[in-house]
């Protein structure tokens, strides 16, 4: 477990992270669950993830917002996925000018996102 | 001791507007002090109850995730299963934990699709909530019955159709609306059939509210709206317009052009509009042939077909029309002629020799 390559995922809906928590440590990943940004960001900071999932609307801090701190101030290049409602489009489009890698429109199969995540961490 | 007196003798000799304002600061000072001991004990009481949803959320979607996660292919439902909707089950006849059962379902249902959302919608039936959002489409508070309707949509529950439909011209507006949300969210552009029997107004609101919830689904191909058009209902009408318009229905163009007839004018106008955005040619003949009959409003909305539809032909009738009193008539004349007769636009600028006439043919040159 130790071995383990470790994701962040960022979500204010608890009951989403709990079934993702379950469905991607079930594929052998471990995950680290924040409920808003700003966690997402000391998360980070802290165990410098291989996977970033974050949702775009968050409390306190954005996705968009955590995207920048990730490309930007910590300057790394680690993947990226966004969910996003339906109507941010727009911000999906910011999202992917910042630096994100894929995105994904809610709601979402987590079987596919467990497909993408397995792409991205290849 | 001796300064109570003195306060009561101070009360007693004082002018009698003095006596009232003390009263008044007293009776004042009594009463912020029960609000703020009665916003204090509110306040405490929604920290608590606030507690105790969270406590029951967290247990109730660790339940809820175990139940996805503990299925098999061999049994329909697993022991592991049965014992979460078991336990469910006794929970849900408490209204207030039925609520939070209800809310931790939605919040995942909302977020997911695939077998994981079937999954959910499958506890609510065996956990019996179908039941109790059923038995609130019986209550008399209407605002129940919306709330059941409601829910219903959100776990996507096809099967109870038949009992949605008898609502679709209840009284209630907020229950009209639920349940036409229930039908297109469901059943798509084959919800819209409640559009038949629609008797009450269409509001503007639920027109947007029906055509924001139309777009997120990718099939397009939409159901003969004529009907619509020829509603007795004028809302359902200026609905069935929209929808021609978003879903460039040109199979419509027939009973468009009947509406140009229409009794009411902002049917007629909304026609016109729709026509020009679908550059059908014959509505340019039949408006042109009965202009000066048409309100100031048909007539600039028809100015504006013209400029999708114009053709040399129309160059007689333009010319006619480059003084109208109307602004936005006298545009558009000038804007077709530009791009008809570029020759005889340039012509028209020792004509209009009025300065506002002037500023306008200037900003259109350079437009």
């Amino acid at each position: 477990m130790s071995d383990a390559k470790k994701i962040v995922l960022a979500e204010d809906n608890s009951t989403l992270s709990l079934l993702l928590k379950f469905r991607l440590e079930k594929e052998g990943y471990k995950l680290l669950i924040a409920a808003d940004g700003k966690e997402a960001i000391e998360l980070i900071g802290q165990h410098d993830p291989e996977l970033i999932l974050t949702d775009i609307m968050m409390p306190f801090i954005s996705g968009l917002e955590v995207i920048s701190h990730v490309r930007n101030k910590l300057n790394k290049q680690t993947p990226i996925i966004v969910f996003s409602a339906a109507g941010q489009e727009e911000m999906v489009l910011k999202a992917f000018n910042l630096g994100a890698n894929d995105f994904m429109g809610k709601p979402f199969s987590p079987n596919e996102l467990v497909i993408r995540v397995k792409r991205l961490l290849r | 001791m001796k300064s109570y007196q003195y306060f009561i003798d101070y009360f007693k000799n004082a002018p009698a507007i003095i006596q009232v304002v003390w009263v008044m600061i007293v009776l004042f000072m009594v009463i912020i002090t029960i609000l703020i001991i009665y916003l204090k004990l509110l306040r405490s009481r929604l920290r608590k109850n606030e507690k105790i949803v969270a406590q029951y959320q967290n247990e109730y979607e660790s339940n809820l995730i175990t139940y996805l996660y503990s299925g098999n292919e061999e049994e329909e439902v697993s022991a592991e299963q049965q014992l979460i909707v078991d336990k469910l089950k006794s929970c849900v006849p408490d209204k207030f934990k039925r609520r939070v059962v209800v809310s931790t379902l939605l919040r995942l249902r909302n977020e997911i699709s695939g077998e994981m959302a079937e999954s959910i919608q499958k506890l609510y039936f065996q956990t019996g909530l179908i039941n109790y959002a059923l038995s609130s489409l019986k209550s008399k508070k209407w605002y129940v019955v919306a709330k059941g309707i409601r829910e219903l949509a959100q776990f996507h529950v096809k099967e109870v159709n038949d009992q949605i439909v008898i609502h679709v011209n209840n009284p209630n507006k907020e229950i009209r609306k639920e349940v036409q949300l229930y039908l297109v969210t469901l059943f798509h552009f084959e919800g819209l059939k409640f559009l038949d029997v629609l008797q009450t107004h269409l509001s503007e609101w639920d027109q947007i509210q029906l055509l924001e919830v139309l777009q997120r689904f990718d099939e397009q191909e939409i159901p003969n709206i004529n009907p619509w058009l020829k509603s007795k209902n004028d809302s359902v009408v200026i609905f069935a317009i929209k929808l021609s318009k978003i879903y460039n229905q040109f199979e419509a163009k027939d009973t468009l052009l009947e509406l140009l007839e229409h009794q009411h004018k902002k049917i007629r106008v909304e026609a016109i509009q729709v026509l020009s955005h679908l550059q059908v040619y014959e509505a340019k003949e039949v408006l042109k042939n009965k202009f000066n009959e048409l309100s100031l409003e048909e007539q600039i909305a028809f100015f504006k077909l013209l400029e999708n539809v114009f053709e040399s032909s129309d160059e007689t009738f333009l010319q006619e029309h480059i003084q109208h009193k109307n602004f936005e008539i006298k545009v558009s004349a000038l804007k077709i002629f530009k791009l008809l007769n570029i020759e005889k636009f340039h012509s028209f600028k020792r004509l209009l020799s009025a300065p506002k006439d002037a500023e306008i043919i200037e900003f259109i040159e350079n437009n």
